[in-house]
């Protein structure tokens, strides 16, 4: 669909920690509906595949940024889900702040107004 | 069109109703088939293919179409392997080395145990070639329960009983209850057998606690590195969501 607007591979592996740690920091999630998240929040110009997602999930909680439990939802349905740690909400602070410094620089030079980090 | 030769095989082999659960069952299987990935990842990456499913359904997609297009954004099993491995090269050997310790405890107990009861059952007043022989006998009948397991093991049968039986290992108190008990039960059949041997050759020193107790250090050890292998969290803790 948005082929030539989709993210490059290293883009898409370097945008994959803050994205994770964001969505959590909103509250538990599973691998699935973090997928679904992504997909619907960037219109479709940042497609996971479903495969590559645990492997990162599972480096940030090896970090300790994030941890994990099995839980059985109501629908009987069981998931594993995974929440922000305390240092997880410190390395976002982080990210944030370097993503916001990138994106500001580029919006100067693309004459867009900055935000404030 | 670049997944057409995929549809096709399917179709070709369930030409009456496409069987979901059978579809997922042979997916789960080439799951179980990687040697990098630790069941508890593919027990995560099912949990996502079912949600994938479910969402494709809800989209009016019937069963078959939702699972070959799941089973696609899931990825191929080698692949997933491959990344899963990178993530954590060292999970994969925490579960090996988990079951190999299974497996040392399973037999230094069941050995005790086969050891205890040839002790206990061979009759002291026979002449020393008649013993030698009741012993083998008993020592191979003992050594036949593994040899048993094993094979059947190999041969996939009984796999029903022994995936419940793993149930056993799926949190840490479970596991060392059942451990303990495996030990209590040993140590007391080799304490029983003792003062058996020792009554039947009029031996009178009788079997001191200090013994039985002895004989549980080499398990005991076994059993809390097993504890410890098994990871705290992440198995069955079943709380609602």
């Amino acid at each position: 669909m948005y082929k030539t607007a989709m993210l490059a591979k290293d883009l898409v592996a370097a945008s994959s920690k803050p994205l994770v740690l964001s969505i959590l920091a909103d509250g538990e999630s599973y691998g699935y509906e973090i997928i679904q998240k992504v997909r619907e929040l960037s219109g479709g110009h940042i497609e996971w595949s479903d495969g590559m997602l645990y492997p990162v999930l599972h480096r940030l909680e090896r970090d300790g940024l994030i941890e994990s439990e099995w839980k059985e939802a109501d629908t009987g349905r069981e998931r594993k889900y995974y929440f922000l740690s305390s240092d997880g909400r410190k390395a976002l602070k982080t990210e944030r702040q370097q993503w916001l410094a990138v994106h500001n620089t580029l919006s100067r030079l693309w004459k867009i107004k900055p935000v404030s980090i | 069109m670049a997944g057409r030769s995929q549809h096709v095989e399917p179709i070709m082999e369930n030409q009456t109703r496409f069987d979901l659960n059978a579809a997922i069952e042979n997916w789960r299987q080439e799951l179980a088939a990687q040697p990098n990935l630790a069941s508890d990842d593919r027990r995560e990456l099912e949990t996502h293919l079912r949600d994938s499913i479910a969402g494709f359904q809800q989209r009016g997609l019937n069963d078959e179409e939702s699972f070959w297009l799941a089973r696609r954004r899931v990825g191929q099993p080698e692949q997933l392997a491959e990344e899963f491995a990178k993530a954590d090269p060292a999970q994969v050997w925490r579960e090996r080395v988990f079951w190999m310790w299974l497996a040392v405890f399973l037999s230094s107990t069941l050995g005790s145990l086969a050891y205890s009861i040839v002790f206990g059952l061979t009759p002291v007043n026979t002449n020393s070639t008649a013993r030698v022989a009741m012993q083998t006998t008993l020592y191979l009948l003992a050594s036949l329960i593994p040899i048993i397991i094993v094979v059947s093991l190999a041969k996939g049968k009984w796999v029903a009983l022994f995936s419940k039986l793993t149930q056993l290992v799926e949190n840490r108190r479970r596991l060392a209850v059942a451990a303990f008990l495996c030990i209590a039960l040993s140590s007391s059949i080799r304490i029983a057998a003792m003062a058996i041997f020792y009554s039947r050759n009029n031996i009178h020193n009788s079997p001191s606690m200090l013994q039985g107790l002895a004989s549980t250090i080499h398990p005991l050890i076994i059993a809390l590195l097993l504890i410890w292998l098994l990871p705290a969290k992440n198995r069955k803790t079943l709380k609602r969501a």
